[in-house]
């Protein structure tokens, strides 16, 4: 009686430890997924959600002076709405903040996403939290992907719950994607999960039959509750569309393959081999696993954008692995004081990481007050040229480069002004040529201007389009230091341009926005 | 195998090609290895390690008795000859003949974006040597693995690539190590993992026997620390998976993972061979042959597990073969005729390529190097960086200088962020080419740099051909001596044609 009684405190304190690794890990992510506006995109959301608030959604594409070559679907519509509320209360820090505890909470989630029985330990989930965390730090932010990790940690999440036997948790999962299919368009990956999961995993349960019937049916639920958006059947045909417009791809830097020469990529690399190497000293993977983090590693290689997809999805699986890897091939040879460490030394443990998390989120708190969200915005935005373009060329049609392009439909809401931004699939491949032509300077570029009747633009002051601008006759209107942008102006019409002497950086003599 | 020698044969696309046979003609010419660069008007006292000297006297030598074809030739055979080392790896552990032959073919696919004549080629070759060695001394033992101390002497004065040997190497030892200390399945034995280090060391030692001395070690890690090169040289990008001659190298590695992922069973030097190279190709595309060379016996390995296990749950009865004389004749004819349609359709043809071709002038810029070989004085020319290696090969006999060329390592990693700033327009581009002391800016049409100094007042247009475009300084018009632009060309000549391709192209665009 006494030694069930251990057993089972044993168990209740390991509960205990194993929760508070995954807390502490969870808290100290916030470092991670508490962004400033750094995903430029951000910007047009805002000011499309400010804009469905005053009008609806709009029919078309409300910013750009180009002619839209496809209808304009605003599938984020309810992220941009939110995120224009959110804004609209608390200001930028507040919007940052809220979508990185959504993220957070999806890591959390995700960890969660394992069967019970596994057991797995607290520092293999801790671990496996914070290297998810970062390798998909730089994908998620205050964007839809944050709330698409989100779901998808609790496709995983609720799927675990099943392949335990709890058939009623499936009936979570309508509701969720009908609120996703508005959000993102990721929704489509997790139908796709959970329509893997139906035909492959293994249920522990003797009424499998049954269980795969509640998910079946939960699953065709999930599929019909999507239609329910603004566009229909029509949303899957713009998926679609997005994924194979070559378009995106030329307007879109996220959608290439992943450039292993940066860290944070390298560090998405080791995460994959450490998968494989789990899988194969742990005594292999559920065929669901492979396929699931097979897949998601395929999706990752063809475009960056699919990161932190891979990211959620092999979370679990490295905490689940990574504990039965080590069971198996190092805990049996390494000595008895290297093993397990006492209950009391783990809470220990477990608390420091808590108080380092608690330590960092005060400090990443400074980061979200009002004035950190504007010194960001002037630094890597062009707020200043903003402005001065504001104040001397109201109503004209400027050039910027697709990233800033969306800070500028923030900007200039109304007048359509702007080229382009990171809007590909509406836009069309012919506006898509267009722009790259002239942002690198292919054959016809001035042309595309003169047609275009861009007088204006707001490029880096070290850009290519600077000097090539230059080299035309347009002037440097003015120089924001801040955010190391220059205002330039094409010559007046019917006027001969001023033979140029070369442009420096930064432009000497230009004032200041 | 027969069919791999088709993706393992082309013609000369590796732009630095050009310059290292330059380089042997200079060698063979002194009778020595030049301390500094001929090429530049750039880095001309910059010190020259010729880490390489041994490939480019061969080129030259190689050139000089059967031109061009006969080192298309002989590289191939090379390549081949790698991908036959693997072959006889892979069948050290008597795989499966169907797993075999279609890991070998995967391999040859895969490594398509690399292959071609290079010297690199040489690298494969004898990284799939020593890993075939390393392999048939853990498994059988013998002195044989001995004879990798002579290899090592001849590959460091080929290419710095023997770094990549002896990486190997001592990545093997440390995989039997870790793998002996944890138990791990199919270990060898430990006797052989003691001679495998002794031979380490003796290989390192003798790899010291070159021209450059133990200072070659060090060289050789030059490249894998420049940061510009591997931002800026785009066979040290990443692999772009959405460029299908990638495919074949995702789908290798895809498979790879899936199938140790199914089999469960791995040796601890196949683990790390695997993780490693797969790190490195995923980092520069000219590691994939690499990968190739080490992961391709366990991808048939790995695959001749997976269909034993299919085998043995289906227990298929064996269908009846026909006779055996009638399987020879067959598998004869079918040889036979592969490689007569290897010979006609890539060997030859690519062997038969001249230098004053139409297949060189669309990709090197033959026709400008034509037009400036005619200028009454060397000229210093402000050149792309892919181009350098031709324009020295074509010009630098005239005293011609370039401004930059592939022996990256030699520009340094100053110069080609410089030249970075000026190909890509940054503010400063002008006053960077004015102040190098260049006389002409020879660059590929409708690029940005070709672009905006067509928009320029400051500079005049010189000449222009369907791949390249020169322009002088306006200040500069009557100082620079250029010889007139040719209005036509002989019928049949490869400027001529190239003229009129172009000409065809555009009328077909509008």
């Amino acid at each position: 009686m006494v030694a069930v009684e251990g057993m089972e405190h044993e168990r209740r304190s390991e509960a205990v430890a194993r929760l508070g690794w995954i807390i502490g890990a969870a808290v100290l992510l916030l470092v991670v997924t508490v962004q400033p506006f750094a995903d430029a995109n951000v910007w047009w959301h805002l000011a499309l959600g400010r804009l469905i608030t005053s009008h609806g959604i709009p029919a078309q594409e409300p910013f750009s002076f180009l002619p839209a070559a496809h209808p304009w679907v605003g599938q984020q519509w309810l992220l941009d709405v939110l995120l224009a509320g959110v804004v609209g209360a608390g200001g930028a820090g507040l919007a940052s903040a809220v979508l990185g505890v959504v993220a957070a909470c999806g890591f959390l989630l995700a960890a969660l996403a394992i069967p019970r029985v596994s057991h797995a330990t607290g520092p293999w989930l801790a671990f496996a939290m914070v290297l998810s965390g970062v390798v998909a730090s730089r994908l998620i932010g205050v964007n839809a992907e944050a709330v698409s990790l989100f779901a998808v940690a609790a496709v995983l999440y609720v799927l675990a719950r099943w392949r335990e036997g709890r058939a009623g948790a499936v009936w979570i999962l309508p509701p969720l994607f009908l609120v996703w299919a508005n959000v993102d368009t990721l929704f489509a990956v997790g139908l796709l999960i959970v329509a893997t999961t139906l035909l492959l995993a293994s249920v522990s349960r003797s009424d499998s039959a049954a269980s795969r019937g509640h998910l079946a049916a939960a699953l065709a639920a999930s599929v019909l509750l999507t239609l329910v958006n603004p566009y229909g059947p029509g949303l899957y045909a713009s998926v679609i569309t997005t994924a194979a417009d070559p378009a995106i791809a030329q307007l879109t830097a996220s959608w290439a393959s992943p450039d292993f020469h940066t860290w944070w990529l390298r560090l998405f690399e080791a995460e994959g081999v450490l998968l494989v190497v789990l899988w194969a000293t742990s005594g292999g993977p559920a065929p669901i696993d492979a396929v699931l983090g097979i897949a998601a590693l395929v999706a990752a290689l063809w475009s960056e954008a699919y990161v932190a997809l891979f990211a959620i999805i092999a979370l679990p699986q490295i905490a689940l692995y990574g504990t039965r890897a080590w069971r198996l091939q190092v805990a049996p040879r390494v000595s008895s004081r290297f093993r397990v460490p006492p209950a009391r030394a783990r809470l220990l443990l477990f608390g420091g990481l808590i108080a380092v998390g608690a330590a960092a989120v005060v400090a990443g708190a400074r980061q979200v007050t009002p004035a950190a969200a504007a010194s960001y915005e002037a630094s890597h935005y062009p707020m200043a040229a903003a402005d001065y373009v504001a104040a001397h060329y109201p109503d004209q049609r400027l050039y910027s480069t697709d990233t800033w392009g969306g800070y500028l439909a923030y900007r200039f809401p109304t007048g359509r002004v702007v080229l382009v931004y990171d809007q590909g699939s509406t836009f069309g491949d012919a506006a898509a040529q267009s722009y790259t032509k002239i942002h690198l300077l292919q054959n016809g570029w001035e042309k595309v201007l003169r047609d275009d009747g861009i007088a204006h633009a707001i490029v880096l002051d070290t850009s290519q389009e600077a000097s090539a601008l230059h080299e035309l006759g347009w002037v440097v209107a003015c120089h924001d230091s801040v955010s190391r942008s220059v205002v330039m102006s094409a010559p007046p019409p019917g006027t001969t341009p001023a033979a140029a002497g070369p442009l420096t950086a930064p432009p000497a003599g230009s004032p200041a926005c | 195998m027969v069919l791999s020698l088709l993706p393992v044969t082309s013609i000369i696309h590796d732009p630095d090609f050009w310059w290292h046979l330059r380089a042997g003609q200079l060698i063979l010419a002194h009778g020595g290895l030049l301390a500094t660069d001929p090429f530049t008007y750039t880095v001309a006292s910059h010190h020259w390690t010729m880490h390489e000297w041994l490939s480019e006297v061969l080129y030259a030598a190689l050139q000089s008795r059967g031109g061009l074809g006969l080192i298309v030739l002989v590289l191939s055979i090379v390549t081949w000859l790698g991908l036959l080392c693997l072959l006889l790896r892979a069948a050290l552990r008597r795989p499966n003949a169907f797993a075999l032959g279609l890991g070998l073919l995967l391999a040859a696919v895969a490594g398509y974006p690399i292959w071609g004549p290079r010297v690199q080629m040489i690298t494969f070759f004898l990284s799939a040597l020593t890993l075939l060695a390393v392999e048939r001394h853990l498994l059988r033992g013998g002195r044989a693995i001995w004879l990798l101390v002579p290899l090592f002497v001849l590959w460091s004065n080929l290419h710095s690539g023997f770094i990549i040997g002896l990486g190997f190497i001592a990545l093997i030892l440390i995989a039997e190590v870790s793998g002996g200390w944890l138990h791990w399945r199919d270990g060898a034995p430990s006797g052989r993992v003691r001679t495998l280090f002794y031979v380490l060391l003796a290989c390192t030692a003798v790899s010291m026997i070159n021209p450059n001395g133990p200072a070659i070690l060090a060289y050789a890690f030059l490249t894998q620390g420049s940061g510009a090169q591997q931002t800026l040289i785009l066979e040290w990008h990443s692999p772009d998976f959405h460029d299908w001659v990638v495919l074949p190298f995702g789908i290798l590695l895809i498979t790879l993972i899936a199938l140790i992922a199914v089999n469960r069973r791995l040796r601890a030097r196949d683990a790390a061979l695997v993780a490693v190279t797969a790190a490195l190709s995923m980092q520069s595309v000219r590691h994939i042959a690499i990968f190739v060379a080490a992961t391709t016996p366990v991808w048939i390995d790995q695959t001749s597990m997976l269909l034993q296990k299919m085998r043995t749950r289906s227990a298929a009865r064996r269908p009846q073969r026909p006779s055996l004389q009638f399987r020879v004749f067959t598998f004869s004819v079918l040889m036979g005729a592969l490689v007569i349609v290897y010979a006609s359709i890539r060997l030859l043809p690519a062997m038969r390529v001249v230098p004053n071709s139409l297949a060189y002038a669309r990709e090197y810029p033959v026709c400008a190097a034509r037009w400036l070989a005619q200028a009454p004085e060397p000229l210093k020319i402000f050149n792309q960086y892919g181009e350098g290696g031709y324009l020295a090969d074509a010009l630098s006999s005239r005293g011609d200088k370039v401004y930059i060329f592939g022996d990256a390592a030699l520009m340094g990693d100053p110069l080609l962020y410089t030249y970075a700033g000026v190909t890509s327009v940054q503010p400063g581009w002008d006053s960077t080419i004015r102040e190098s002391g260049t006389d002409i800016v020879l660059f590929d049409t409708a690029t940005p740099l070709a672009n905006v100094m067509e928009a320029s007042t400051r500079w005049v247009k010189v000449y222009e051909d369907p791949l390249s475009v020169a322009f002088v300084p306006s200040n500069r018009v009557r100082d620079v001596k250029l010889p007139p632009v040719p209005a036509s060309y002989p019928r049949g000549d490869p400027c001529a044609q190239l003229r009129s391709t172009a000409v065809d192209t555009t009328a077909q665009n509008q």
